[in-house]
């Protein structure tokens, strides 16, 4: 005769999965009730949903193009693209249906206009004219769209590798304390001092030159974009944990764990980082926000990260639409220039809604996780 | 502790930073291409002499009627010089004495930099940098200054009517401010300024009336032809201002300016900083604006303030000397901070309205064909500047708060 396994179970008193996990739900449950009533969180959550549909819907949609399109005017002496798309210069006679009008003096600058976004047509919104003098220019919507994931996948990539080593270290220094915290906290004293943007900027610029100028893989140069980010981001994370682990580790619960003769790396792996990952998690959100953004002001700054610098990605694209933009102020009389609102509209509120979306929700999370900023 | 044994303890900290910063460089310069290296550290190779590791035949010193390529003596010159072919330690040995006296190479013959600035070919970096420090060092005390000036007199608001409207408010500006990246912000305001004020038919300076607006608007100087006293063989400047970019004596533009008595330029040259400063200050002010806030929170809740309204003290005495007197202790370590984090737009915001610094000369060294000495040299430069700043904010905080020496 065999007991049955779940009376078994209840003699020795191991609590079932549901008990276990019974303080945790609680908790979250508590966290999402003062969570909810906070209107600028549930708006950042609500934006946040939005943006990543549209994520979801880019990556479903099958496109006919992977990255975002450059375009060429038909009207033009030459057209050294195949995708092309039929333009005509202000004040003449269309050539056709489905043709965009462009100002007479700038053949590629194509606004977008209440038809060309209701209507199916190559550039809902406008284009995006990057070297003013040449005729090419480049599909923001496309591009919004395409990048949509990309972003996303990019700064989650970075942060959360960037946040596991710096939440490793950091633990471990916390942890150990003695030679190992004394050293790895003076490393990270250091890599702080150098102010972050500017670190990120000079190591990517390093890493470009070991990149031949061209033949390389788009992958490779992602590899790189991540690897030199990385570089920059987990000290600041190791700080933060190991500030939270020397609260945790004189905690009640350490201590019985370690009367009961848990081991150390089970002491930090199950005691110690799940209950110091908290802060971990809205420093996690506030740096998604940060990430395209530097990736732009690399970008603009001239930094040719790419193969093609047409990377469909937020940052990429908001930095692409204003970079040429002061030469173009400086050589067109404000009185007659087309000023191209779209460019500085479009890309810009993508890049300032997800960066927005995700710190206001990185805040209401403080406010509902930290009983003292409770409101 | 004294007070000189406390500075002299915090001193002594920096030294192994310094000496770390300088090592993380020599990983990223291990990184570099030769060529690039031996033209930023051994300056322009000399007429006839280049850096290639192999000579064709004709080429240099190689025999024209050569079977092969010789192998180039002045490569092994520069790597002899440069102590490349030697082991790791003793690069590393090199590199940190050279970084140390402030041997920190040259500026190469054909970067953007070179482009930009003719007068700064083949010079040593340390000699560039000292012709736009100054100009850097301004925008970023006027930044500073706006940010104190905004966000400490905010802060407390929103920490008195905390969760009214002037809280939310500050809590939106401050968020949009860390949302806005500077080239889309400093793009949207200057594009704002030009339609606004160019629409109504060219806007000039009080002080020059040709010109466009865009020019009135950029640069950190007029351009040549609103000067009095033009000197025809300086482009048009003044003699004390050279090519446009370097003042004497002191090199400070405004300080400059009115020691040759021209109190306009030192006026238009303030005018010109207002809003980069501006931008910088809205993107960073987040963080002085949070810090003062939870600050002056928590301060307002301490015993000696309730003792104070029991007392019967107006609630704005309380507010301004009990509690914003001690909550000022936070926010002065938060200036070093905010320091380091607005450090990082300088590049875009000099960049983008044409400005004479540090941050400008570093987003042009970046661009391809990068130059090596100018990179390494904007960044310990601006890491000794974040360093500095965080050395004084320390020293300042010992100096308020006697616990911070004494315990």
């Amino acid at each position: 005769m065999s007991t049955p396994p779940d009376v078994y179970e209840s003699s020795t008193g191991a609590p079932s999965f549901r008990q276990r996990m019974a303080p945790r739900i609680a908790q979250t449950k508590r966290t999402w009730y003062f969570l909810r009533r906070n209107g600028l969180a549930m708006a950042g959550l609500i934006i946040l949903i939005l943006i990543a549909a549209v994520a979801v819907y880019a990556l479903t949609t099958p496109l006919s193009y992977e990255y975002m399109t450059e375009y060429c005017a038909t009207n033009g002496a030459s057209c050294p693209f195949p995708p092309s798309v039929c333009t005509y210069p202000q004040g003449t006679v269309p050539p056709g249906p489905g043709c965009y009008e462009t100002p007479a003096n700038f053949p590629s600058v194509i606004a977008p206009t209440w038809a060309s976004f209701t209507q199916p047509g190559p550039l809902p919104l406008g284009s995006l004219t990057v070297d003013p003098p040449i005729q090419y220019f480049y599909n923001t919507y496309d591009g919004l769209l395409r990048g949509s994931d990309w972003s996303l996948l990019i700064s989650l990539t970075i942060v959360g590798a960037g946040a596991t080593i710096g939440l490793f270290l950091g633990a471990v220094s916390g942890y150990m304390g003695g030679v190992v915290d004394e050293g790895l906290m003076r490393l990270v004293d250091i890599f702080l001092s150098i102010p972050q943007l500017l670190f990120v900027i000079v190591v990517v610029t390093v890493l470009i030159t070991l990149l031949p100028s061209s033949g390389t893989d788009f992958a490779s140069h992602i590899y790189l974009l991540i690897g030199g980010f990385l570089v920059t981001w987990w000290p600041f994370y190791a700080r933060l944990v190991r500030g939270q682990v020397l609260v945790v580790r004189e905690q009640k619960y350490v201590e019985a764990a370690r009367a009961s003769g848990a081991g150390r790396g089970r002491i930090i792996l199950r005691h110690i980082v799940p209950n110091s990952v908290y802060p971990v998690f809205i420093q996690m959100s506030l740096d998604v926000g940060t990430i395209p953004i530097i990736i732009g002001t690399i970008v603009f700054l001239g930094i040719r990260i790419f193969p093609s610098t047409y990377l469909p990605e937020w940052g990429t694209i908001a930095a692409l639409s204003v970079a040429d933009l002061s030469a173009f102020w400086d050589s067109c009389q404000i009185a007659t220039c087309v000023i191209p609102w779209w460019q500085l509209l479009f890309p810009g509120l993508a890049l300032f809604l997800f960066a927005i979306s995700v710190n206001f929700l990185a805040d209401g999370l403080r406010d509902a996780l930290d009983p003292r900023l409770r409101r | 502790m004294r007070m000189w044994t406390y500075v002299v303890r915090r001193l002594l900290l920096i030294i192994p930073i310094i000496l770390g910063v300088m090592t993380i460089t020599f990983v990223l310069v291990s990184a570099v291409p030769l060529t690039e290296r031996f033209t930023a550290y051994l300056g322009v190779p000399p007429r006839g002499q280049s850096y290639a590791k192999t000579l064709a035949p004709g080429q240099g010193v190689c025999p024209a009627n050569a079977t092969q390529n010789c192998s180039n003596p002045y490569y092994h010159y520069a790597l002899n010089k440069l102590g490349l072919n030697q082991g790791v330690w003793v690069q590393w040995g090199l590199w940190m004495y050279n970084s140390l006296t402030f041997n920190w190479g040259h500026v190469g013959n054909q970067s953007a930099v070179t482009y930009t600035y003719p007068e700064a070919k083949a010079q040593a970096v340390t000699t560039v940098l000292g012709w736009f420090l100054p100009y850097t060092l301004e925008l970023a005390a006027l930044s500073l200054a706006i940010i104190m000036a905004i966000g400490i007199p905010l802060g407390n608001l929103s920490a008195v009517y905390r969760n009214r409207p002037v809280d939310q408010a500050s809590r939106v500006m401050s968020f949009s401010g860390f949302a806005l990246p500077t080239f889309l912000l400093g793009s949207l305001v200057l594009a704002a300024v030009l339609i606004g004020l160019g629409s109504i038919n060219g806007y000039h300076s009080f002080f020059c009336s040709t010109g466009t607006t865009f020019q009135d608007f950029t640069g950190s100087w007029p351009q040549p032809y609103c000067y009095a006293a033009p000197d025809p063989s300086n482009f048009g400047y003044p003699s004390w201002l050279t090519a446009g970019y370097i003042s004497h004596p002191t090199g400070f533009p405004t300080v400059d300016a009115l020691i040759h008595g021209q109190w306009w330029l030192a006026f238009d040259t303030v005018l010109r900083m207002i809003l980069p400063a501006l931008i910088i200050a809205y993107g960073t002010i987040a963080l002085l604006l949070r810090f003062v806030r939870n600050s002056m929170l928590e301060v307002m809740n301490l015993d000696f303030v309730r003792t104070a309204r029991a007392k019967g003290v107006p609630e704005r005495t309380v507010v301004r000397r009990h509690a914003g007197r001690n909550s000022l202790n936070v926010t002065v370590t938060v200036l070093g901070l905010t320091f380091a984090s607005f450090v990082g737009g300088f590049p875009v915001i000099e960049l983008l309205f044409n400005l004479h610094g540090v941050g400008q000369l570093l987003a042009y060294s970046v661009i391809t064909p990068i130059d090596i000495g100018l990179v390494f040299g904007t960044t310990l430069l601006f890491t000794f500047l974040v360093v500095g700043a965080n050395l004084i904010v320390d020293v300042l905080y010992a100096y308020l708060d006697p616990r911070v020496r004494l315990g």
